[in-house]
């Protein structure tokens, strides 16, 4: 089947979302999106290895050997990661003391493997690049949406900046803080969008 | 050749290999001052929380100004080892960087001490990957503010001068409060503490005897 630009966008991010359709990168979901700006640099994360590690395996797809392509992509996106890693580490320190172990773990995101055995490996090069930034993006709008509730309601803060008058009004809710808190909100989310947003498919 | 030939797969993995490989050699490379400069500035930031250290400002030089104001630094060899210490110059108590195993891999840590080291003043950590959310959580105040005037019970055995979770009196003074759900990484602390502790004790009493034995210089 013959995808447009606008196909594989719509799929990525609304569609064929990769968390709340697809049901894929749940542990960074749930472990980093307590705090925004750690959720914004592991979606940078993604998104870059996405789309990067699409592209380049589209590129080499028609040299690749078919018995070692596994290999080949593993090797390619865990490239890509180390790169992410430095990059952060260089770039944002403290956030890479927290979510250090995460990055790491961008090599075993399904979303990343997924793509590029599904799409990349049988598109063309820009076709699969759009497919990666857009399956990156559709991963960082939710886990956005999920931090930026988590963080007001756990921490009483947004960005690390205080909500106004913040002990007056608000006693923050530690659930929120931890993984439960983000099943909980994953949980919603998934409801709502398959319940409203996207429609099933009928068989 | 076919790409099914142990020699095109061979040269292909070679080739994949030696680009990436480059790759990442050369992000690395280009980013090494700014890795040093953090992990310089991280070290400082920690040494300034562990000695509470007035700091003006966040920048990278007024951690240092902080430090060469208030902090002076000698090495000491002990049985192979160097160990990196700090005495705080108005107060005298001494820090020391201490590292061990814990549940998942080396953690490093600065722990200050009274002059006498009869007592916990502080401690912060460096660096640790345990597990987020368990282990992890040894970085957080309420934990590290337990060990504030902790008491070391040096009569005690070797393993048991600071106690991290359960003690045979609950009421003990030399005990803190271990982590719910990470009762590995606890018990690392706890046994890596201890030892880096009775060691660092040895150190330092055979620097002293050095130093009482020590011809002065005629110049």
């Amino acid at each position: 089947m013959a995808y447009t630009p606008k196909q594989v966008f719509l799929n990525g991010i609304w569609l064929e979302n990769p968390i709340y359709r697809q049901v894929l990168g749940i542990c960074s979901t749930l472990a980093v999106t307590n705090l925004l700006a750690n959720t914004l640099f592991m979606c940078f994360g993604l998104i870059f290895t996405t789309a990067l590690s699409n592209l380049t395996i589209s590129l080499l797809r028609d040299y690749t050997p078919k018995r070692i392509r596994m290999i080949v992509q593993v090797l390619i996106i865990a490239s890509y990661v180390m790169m992410v890693d430095i990059i952060i580490k260089a770039l944002a320190p403290d956030i890479h003391r927290f979510i250090g172990p995460y990055v790491g773990l961008i090599i075993t995101n399904c979303i990343i493997m997924g793509r590029a055995e599904a799409f990349a490996s049988q598109n063309k090069p820009m076709l699969s690049l759009f497919d990666g930034v857009a399956s990156g993006v559709g991963y960082s709008l939710v886990l956005i949406f999920i931090a930026s509730v988590r963080e007001p309601l756990g921490f009483g803060t947004i960005l690390g900046m205080t909500l106004p008058a913040r002990d007056l009004w608000w006693h923050s809710w530690i659930i929120m803080v931890m993984p439960p808190g983000a099943f909980f909100m994953l949980g919603m989310f998934t409801w709502f969008a398959r319940r409203w947003l996207v429609k099933e498919v009928k068989r | 050749m076919k790409k099914t030939s142990p020699a095109y797969i061979l040269g292909f993995m070679i080739t994949i290999c030696t680009v990436f490989g480059t790759g990442i050699a050369s992000v690395h490379y280009a980013t090494l001052d700014m890795l040093i400069k953090n992990e310089k500035l991280h070290k400082n930031r920690t040494i300034c929380r562990v000695f509470n250290l007035p700091v003006t400002g966040a920048s990278a030089d007024a951690f240092q100004k902080a430090i060469d104001d208030n902090i002076s630094y000698e090495q000491i060899a002990y049985q192979g080892r160097t160990w990196d210490v700090y005495e705080q110059k108005d107060t005298s108590n001494i820090g020391f960087v201490f590292s061990g195993t814990g549940f998942w891999d080396r953690i490093t840590g600065v722990i200050v001490i009274s002059p006498d080291l009869s007592k916990v003043m502080n401690i912060q950590f460096l660096d640790q990957k345990e597990t987020p959310g368990l282990g992890a959580r040894i970085e957080e105040g309420w934990f590290t503010d337990q060990f504030k005037d902790v008491p070391i019970a040096w009569e005690q055995p070797a393993d048991k001068r600071i106690i991290v979770g359960q003690a045979p009196i609950p009421t003990a003074k030399n005990r803190v409060d271990a982590i719910t759900g990470a009762t590995q990484t606890s018990l690392a602390l706890m046994r890596f503490l201890n030892s880096e502790l009775e060691t660092f004790r040895k150190a330092m009493k055979e620097q002293k005897e050095k130093t009482m034995f020590e011809i002065p210089s005629p110049w």
